[in-house]
């Protein structure tokens, strides 16, 4: 299968503090198109630096990122701009949608960014709202929706796109359990069917078992990488 | 573009009181700015009319030495002619020849010095409106054996002296010698200018003429102009038709008066552009503030791939929008404004204070419509100035930590 990201001996330090803090050290990591990867450890092992780095939101101080044959740790930041909207969704872990603007034209603002004809875009906004099940909420503001529906609608704008994979860090972080699960029975969906690889971190237990591949990172380095056949649900 | 557009406006209205707060300001501002500008307008020209049509006229025409020794013996010889002359021009409305020297006119217990205007009542109120500047008694009505003499509403008070007062002249004939005359005070009349009604008294030109012994004595032409914007090439075109009289054009008269207006007309704009400025750092701090809240959502912004230009112009578009909302609404209710006051008249309180120095109590402000645009055209380049500063801010941002930030 085919490889979407590429890491080699990826480390980031944080020398702003006092005390450098080594987030990341010496990450060998390789991601095939179509996995549903969950990154997880305890608080501070690195997992949203992680996302950020191979996210091209931050700069390694170590190794490269690999995307589509090109390595975005030298990219400059303006060509890094464009390149995260064509090849990169991302999903944080609240206030991702844009306030001012409806469920649907949220959805659509990346495909707008990217120029795509007017048509085309929304049919695939509702598409994609009809796949996180907000066909009923269209015209509504984030304001207007629930946690969990805001989360579901800023996946459906992830993946709207078709990105060539979709980085959620901790999506589920401010969900009750019920909306969490359903956010992420969403995500596997949408991964199977649309064939996105997608990548999230969490430490919600909850949630892991979703995800048919885990890495575990411990101080800024990978514990462990296992692989599950999940049944399908 | 359309999108960034409908995101920025609505943007603007998140946060909707302070948004309108802001705006009013810009509203009142500019009315206050305006208003203040046309006050000062409406004074200069009031005071600028005043002293063209009561005072100076346009141009005036001497003997050389006259200017020193303002006395019969110093006359324009063919004044009346050169007046007739004159008025035959295409550019020059009135030519009136008058009987002008200095002298002394005396009550029973006070004196003081004077300029004397020898006019043809009928002339005169053709040309200054005399007449109507009587507030008091009548204008060369008088048939009675002593002749009639108008003076300032302000040097009758000098004088203690009222309508039907006697009052001595005394003044130099043709060759230098004194003589003195008694006059009755048939009118007082009033203008806006204190030191002038003071200074001056007319009397009809027949009888100071009879008085200093010469029938056509003329020792001053007062001029005025069709179009009042050449006086410097009339005077000019006059003193070489006559070059021995000395010819002098208000500008010359009135210097001050000249510069004033010269400074207003620059410093107006200038005193808008301070208005505007100090509400522009008012915008900017409104706009930081909203930067400052969406620190969050403009990451995400950059993050998901739009582009710092991008950003950049949705932050100045939401303070254009603001400005152009505030400038707009400002201006129109300015332009309202002005066209009210400029009909029924502001009374100025304490007005009469101002009249000691020639400007009047009642004022009409007026404004060119020019200098609206002008202040329009102000109004964006500030506002884009303003919106530059909380715009960088807004792009500075990295993603990965305004994303992080709680
Ligand atoms: N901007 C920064 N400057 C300095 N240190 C930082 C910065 N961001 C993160 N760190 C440090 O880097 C380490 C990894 O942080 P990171 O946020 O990636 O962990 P995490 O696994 O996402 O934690 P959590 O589960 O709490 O979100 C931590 O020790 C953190 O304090
Ligand atoms: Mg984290």
């Amino acid at each position: 299968m085919k490889t979407v990201i590429k890491t080699t001996d990826l480390s980031k330090v944080y020398t702003e503090t006092a005390v450098p803090v080594h987030a990341l050290k010496n990450v060998n990591i390789e991601f095939k198109e179509g996995e549903f990867t969950a990154i997880v450890g305890p608080s501070g092992s690195g997992k949203t630096t992680f996302l950020n780095v191979i996210g091209g939101l931050d700069k390694p101080t170590g190794g490269h990122v690999v995307i589509d044959g090109v390595d975005i740790a030298t990219m400059k930041e303006s060509k890094l701009f464009d390149f995260r909207m064509r090849h990169i969704g991302f999903v944080f872990q609240a206030y991702n949608l844009i306030p001012v603007l409806t469920a649907i034209e949220n959805v659509s603002f990346i495909m707008l960014l990217q120029n795509r004809p007017k048509a085309e875009m929304e049919n695939r906004a509702k598409e994609m709202l009809e796949q996180v099940g907000l066909s009923d909420k269209l015209d509504v503001r984030p304001s207007k929706l629930s946690g969990g529906q805001q989360q579901r609608v800023a996946v459906a704008r992830a993946l709207a796109s078709k990105p060539d994979f979709v980085l959620a860090d901790e999506p589920t972080a401010n969900l009750d359990t019920e909306s969490a699960f359903n956010l992420l029975d969403i995500m596997a969906k949408l991964n199977k069917e649309e064939n996105i690889t997608l990548i999230f971190s969490t430490h919600d237990h909850r949630v892991i078992e979703r995800a048919r591949r885990v890495i575990t990172l411990v101080d800024g380095a990978v514990a462990s990488d296992e692989h599950f056949e999940r049944a399908e649900r | 573009m359309k999108t960034l557009i409908k995101i920025s406006w609505r943007n603007i209205w998140r946060n909707r009181s302070r948004t309108i707060v802001i705006i009013t300001a810009i509203i009142l501002g500019l009315m206050g700015g305006i208003f203040s500008a046309a006050m000062r307008l409406a004074m200069e020209q009031q005071q600028f009319e005043d002293t063209i049509d009561n005072q100076v006229s346009h141009i005036q025409i001497h003997h050389p030495e006259f200017i020193a020794n303002p006395e019969a013996q110093y006359r324009i010889p063919g004044g009346n002619e050169i007046a007739k002359e004159l008025k035959e021009r295409e550019d020059i409305t009135v030519a009136s020849p008058r009987m002008v020297t200095d002298g002394m006119i005396s009550s029973a217990n006070m004196n003081s010095g004077v300029r004397i205007k020898g006019v043809d009542p009928v002339i005169e109120s053709k040309t200054t409106g005399l007449d109507q500047l009587i507030v008091d008694g009548e204008y060369f009505t008088a048939e009675g054996r002593i002749p009639s003499i108008l003076i300032g509403r302000a040097l009758a008070n000098d004088l203690n002296a009222g309508v039907g007062s006697r009052l001595v002249l005394t003044f130099q004939d043709i060759e230098g010698e004194m003589i003195s005359s008694s006059f009755r005070v048939e009118g007082l009349y009033k203008i806006t200018a204190r030191r002038f009604e003071e200074r001056t008294v007319f009397v009809k030109s027949s009888v100071i003429n009879e008085l200093i012994g010469e029938e056509n004595a003329v020792t001053e032409i007062a001029i005025f102009l069709e179009e009042p914007d050449n006086y410097r090439s009339i005077s000019r075109d006059i003193s070489e038709i006559y070059p021995e009289t000395k010819v002098r054009h208000w500008a010359d008269l009135e210097p001050s008066l000249y510069y004033s207006l010269e400074v207003l007309n620059e410093s107006l704009i200038w005193i808008l552009i301070i208005i505007i400025m100090a509400v522009s750092f008012g915008l900017l701090n409104t706009i930081l503030m909203s930067i400052l809240e969406r620190v969050r959502e403009l990451g995400v912004l950059l993050a998901i791939g739009m582009k710092r230009a991008r950003v950049f112009s949705m932050i100045v578009i939401e303070t254009t929008i603001i400005s152009i909302i505030g400038g707009a609404t400002g201006l129109v209710l300015s332009w309202i404004m002005i066209n009210i006051l400029g009909n029924t008249g502001v009374n100025i309180p304490g007005g009469e204070g101002l009249e000691e120095f020639g400007y009047a109590s009642v004022l009409y402000p007026r404004i060119e419509t020019s200098f609206y645009f002008e202040i329009a055209v102000v109004i964006v380049i500030f506002a884009i100035l303003a919106s530059i500063y909380p715009a960088w801010k807004a792009i500075r941002l990295q993603p990965a930590e305004a994303v992080r930030q709680e």
